[in-house]
């Protein structure tokens, strides 16, 4: 029995390694071999990385009551996306790019509702305001499920944004785009065609199997796998075919420390790819063979981050502008309440 | 010149812009804030600023200030090491600069808070005047040197001259704080400014009013040639102007004429030599228009100045007892005298009963004996106290005091005999005495006593006589006439812990002073060392370059924290000023000497160029 330690603090969701094995298909697409590939520098081409992140928030939960005395639930919520724009060959400064937050009233039903505005109290504590937003259904998570939606949408129209097209050739030279985006998380739906990288923190899903997760814990910091490709949603019982696909790989950010899992420091990317085709287009390959140079360059240190080294470190300063941006959640609540307590005619 | 002190500058009538905002994240208090910096605006320490705030009711308050710290770090970031992930570009942060504000005023007097989100801005023109209370000083501002901007900082003389305060004390290490060249500028300011008449016509008193100084030269001869232009000045000065970025060189900015002390009078003490030799001044560099002065025999009973020769030592109460005793005895002695003439003439003196029989006793014509020398005067006093009727002397003199206190007494006198025998003389004419006499207030508006030559005892005594007379005089004519006393040194002459006439003298000069119109401009190394009563009677404080240590005492907490600090580190013509119609310490820098400090400094060309001289020899 060997004991390891998982390498995210125990008080973050999940763990960073499950390992859940994927039912679907896996297909080589780089090359048969399965050998750690060296990363290459950033080519000059590429301008501007954007690193794209986005923060959800429930601001209250809410009971709604008509005239006919019916409850629903409904909600204050707010999300905020922004990106870090930075240069990777560290020309200039890096600088946050459309932090901004947004408050919505989530609520289900037919109602009709005004946005709910929350007067500020003196000129400083600015101005509150709840753009009505419907959710179908009258499940208990439902207004949170739909601030997260929101979010999740909002994400992902900054990534196409801020992202270059992306070039889909298999041979030609310099196509990598001029401006990269990272996106937390996997690759979203609607997103292709665009320079838009996932970077998945965790390792929830196994998609290479017993015989070739070994080389995962071989990669020296830099390191990448060959590219893989696979289809979302792919059960391995053929329900899923039609379904988007996608390139992944796998990079090394750090050696991880003797405590933890081998598998510590080890980040999985993920692209587009069209649907059923047996060649890496030139781009993608690019994007892989850079994303080592670039992700050790922004991989957090462990003494900082409890996330570290997959929390980036612009990610990490984004997080912070976006809290920020969302104010005081104490402060908030309590305009809620005396905005309610004077809509009710409590105070004066 | 009897306008006021133009502070404003008139060029600009446009209120300045913004150069930040009162800071929300950090305490906002009426007596200290902070504000962000604006973008691109630039802010250093001992800028003026000011800032206007709303009441709810509408009514506007105005705060100045002064800013006593400036900072700059990175926002939004946590770990010292970011800044590297910053700089590469990673890491989004923004610099954030703010600086503190020592508020110095708050017009009208409602001590509210500014709101954060106040626009501040630089005080220039009427604000400035009212950041500095230079509309309270009215005709009594005089320009005390000048400020970081170049804008003059007004001085009121009226916490000058003892009318609202008086006295001025100057801290700062040697050599570098240079203190007395910051006392020699404030009087440069004093007399030239007009100030003094403008004050003697405010106060209804009519007329001019001038005023004296009396300057005791402690070390080197560097104030021996006052009354000579300074042949670096104008080099200096072009060199200040350029380096400071000043438009004008820093006299005319401080509208101070450029040119040395006129009216001068330099007394030194003579050449130790032999009775008959021509009396010259004991100086190196400078012999001409220079006054040895001398004290006569006679005028050294008569005056009692005895009691200086003893004040290096804290005497026992039973020496003190002898000394008053002696002096009320040499008083009356003095007093008996009829024949004309400096010297004693003793009667009851008999050197042949000594042990040792003094040399060159002077006999008088009707067996009496002419004391002239300040050695036969000390054999006259052992002979009194220790010789007469077999060793037990004149009981008139003695009045029961032991042997041990009478030797104390005369060994302490042999010791500092060497000293004084130049300067206490009985072998003048009445003419050459009152020739040699010094003579401090009715000769020229400033004096320099040369004591640098002399040991310590005989500085001493010089100081603590010619200050007695000061005081003495001003006590009779009262206070109309600012007399200033420049005094280096004074943890020497006043030390916290010793006592001594010297210090009695000064002190009195601290404490009653004021209302008779004497003025000290004391200076010293450590004000801690100094005693407590004369500096805290010092209306204007001046701080120069400062030990580290030192400036945390006690005595410096007229300075805030980051003041005390900055003490250490001022380069000399910087000096930190502060006084009462500001509650905040200034930093200001002051013109190089118009005059010149050394024999080499002399402008000996009045200004022309050498071919120029030695075209008009030749011709």
């Amino acid at each position: 029995m060997r004991i390891r330690l998982d390498p995210w603090p125990i008080d973050t969701l999940d763990g960073q390694l499950t390992l859940e094995p994927f039912k679907g298909l896996v297909f080589n697409v780089e090359t048969d071999g399965w050998h750690a590939i060296a990363a290459q520098a950033i080519p000059a081409r590429v301008r501007q990385i954007c690193v794209v992140d986005g923060k959800p928030r429930m601001e209250a939960r809410l009971l709604l009551e008509d005239e006919t005395g019916t409850l629903s639930l409904a909600g204050f919520g707010a999300f905020v996306v922004g990106a870090v724009s930075l240069c990777p060959h560290g020309s200039r400064q890096a600088e946050l790019r459309e932090v901004k937050a947004q408050r919505v009233l989530a609520y289900s039903g037919d109602l009709k509702l005004e946005p709910t505005r929350l007067s500020p109290r003196n000129p400083h504590t600015g101005l509150l305001e709840y753009a009505p937003v419907t959710f179908a259904g009258a499940q208990l998570e439902g207004a949170k499920a739909r601030v997260q939606r929101l979010m999740l949408d909002a994400e992902q129209q900054l990534s196409r944004d801020l992202a270059s097209v992306m070039p889909l050739d298999e041979t030609d030279q310099n196509v990598l785009p001029e401006t990269l985006v990272l996106q937390d998380g996997p690759v979203r739906v609607g997103e292709a065609g665009r320079a838009v990288i996932g970077c998945v923190k965790t390792l929830h899903t196994d998609y290479l199997g017993a015989d070739r997760i070994g080389l995962l814990g071989t990669l020296k910091p830099g390191e990448r796998t060959p590219i893989l490709r696979f289809t979302v949603g792919d059960r391995g019982d053929g329900s899923s075919s039609g379904r988007e696909q996608r390139f992944t790989w796998y990079v090394r950010l750090s050696e991880p420390p003797f405590y933890q899992h081998p598998l510590a420091g080890v980040m999985r990317l993920e692209m587009h790819a069209p649907e059923d085709v047996d060649f890496v287009p030139r781009a993608v390959l690019d994007a892989a063979n850079l994303s080592g140079t670039l992700l050790g360059r922004l991989a957090s240190a462990p003494h900082k981050d409890a996330r570290a080294p997959q929390n980036l470190i612009p990610t990490a300063a984004l997080e912070q502008a976006m809290s920020r941006a969302m104010g005081s959640q104490e402060l908030v609540t309590r305009r809620i309440r005396s905005h309610l307590a004077r809509e009710i005619g409590a105070v004066a | 010149m009897t306008q006021n002190l133009k502070l404003s500058n008139p060029g600009s009538t446009q209120p300045p812009a913004r150069i930040g905002m009162v800071l929300g994240t950090e305490d906002v208090t009426p007596t200290i804030f902070w504000f962000a910096v604006s973008a691109g605006a630039s802010v250093q320490l001992d800028d003026l600023v000011v800032v206007e705030t709303q009441r709810p009711d509408g009514k506007t308050v105005t705060f100045y200030g002064l800013v006593d710290n400036v900072r700059k770090r990175h926002e939004g970031v946590t770990f010292e090491s970011d800044v590297e992930d910053v700089v590469a570009g990673v890491l989004p942060a923004s610099v954030s600069y703010a600086a503190r504000v020592l508020v110095t005023r708050v017009d009208p007097e409602n001590f509210i808070p500014p709101q954060p989100g106040d626009v501040v801005r630089h005080a220039r023109g009427h604000e400035l005047d009212m950041a500095l209370s230079a509309d309270k000083m009215k005709e009594g501002a005089f320009p005390g040197g000048l400020l970081a901007d170049g804008q003059p900082l007004p001085l009121n003389f009226r916490f000058v001259n003892g009318e609202q305060g008086g006295h001025i004390n100057i801290s700062g290490i040697s050599g570098v704080a240079t203190k007395t060249s910051y006392a020699l500028f404030l009087l440069h300011s004093i007399f030239t400014s007009g100030v003094m008449d403008r004050v003697g016509l405010g106060s209804g008193q009519g007329g001019t009013s001038s005023g004296r100084a009396i300057i005791f030269n402690v070390k080197g001869e560097d104030l021996l040639f006052l009354d000579k232009p300074n042949n670096k000045v104008a080099d200096k000065e072009a060199e200040a102007s350029a380096a400071k970025g000043f438009a004008a060189d820093r006299y005319t900015m401080l509208g101070l004429p450029r040119q040395p002390f006129r009216d001068t009078q330099f007394l030194a003490p003579p050449r130790s030599g032999a009775s008959g030799d021509a009396i010259v001044p004991n100086t190196d560099q400078r012999s001409e228009g220079v006054t040895p002065f001398i004290f006569s025999l006679r005028e050294f009973c008569a005056r009692r100045m005895l009691e200086y020769v003893f004040s290096d030592s804290a005497g026992s109460l039973n020496l003190g007892y002898v000394i008053g005793n002696v002096e009320e005895k040499l008083f009356r002695l003095a007093n008996a005298q009829t024949a004309p003439g400096t010297h004693l003439s003793v009667t009851d003196w008999r050197p042949d009963e000594q042990t040792e029989v003094p040399e060159g006793i002077d006999w008088g014509d009707v067996g009496d004996i002419q004391i002239k020398t300040f050695d036969h005067l000390i054999s006259y006093l052992e002979y009194k106290l220790l010789e007469e009727n077999d060793g037990a002397g004149d009981k008139k003199w003695v009045l029961n005091q032991a042997q041990g206190t009478l030797r104390a007494f005369t060994r302490r006198l042999r010791g500092v005999q060497k000293h004084l025998s130049p300067l206490i003389r009985g072998d003048l004419t009445p003419a050459q005495a009152e020739k040699y006499r010094p003579n401090l207030l009715r000769g020229a508006q400033l004096s320099v006593v040369d004591i640098h030559n002399l040991s310590g005892p005989a500085q001493m005594f010089v100081v603590g006589v010619l200050l007695r007379e000061v005081f003495e005089h001003k006590e009779r004519y009262g206070r109309q006439d600012t007399v200033f006393v420049v005094l280096d040194e004074l943890n020497k002459y006043a030390p916290r812990d010793d006592s001594s006439p010297i210090k009695d003298v000064l002190l009195e000069i601290a404490e009653r002073g004021r209302s008779l119109g004497i003025i000290l401009i004391g200076a010293q190394q450590t004000a801690s060392e100094v005693e407590r009563r004369i500096v805290s009677n010092a209306t204007i404080r001046v701080v120069g370059r400062l030990d580290l240590a030192e400036a945390e005492r006690p005595e410096y907490r007229f300075l805030p924290q980051s003041f005390r600090g900055r003490a250490g580190i001022l380069q000399p013509g910087t000096m930190l000023v502060s006084q009462p119609d500001v509650p905040n310490p200034v930093l200001i820098n002051y013109p190089f000497p118009a005059w010149a400090t050394r024999k080499d400094e002399v402008d000996d060309l009045n200004g022309r160029d050498a071919a120029d001289v030695g075209d008009d020899w030749l011709r």
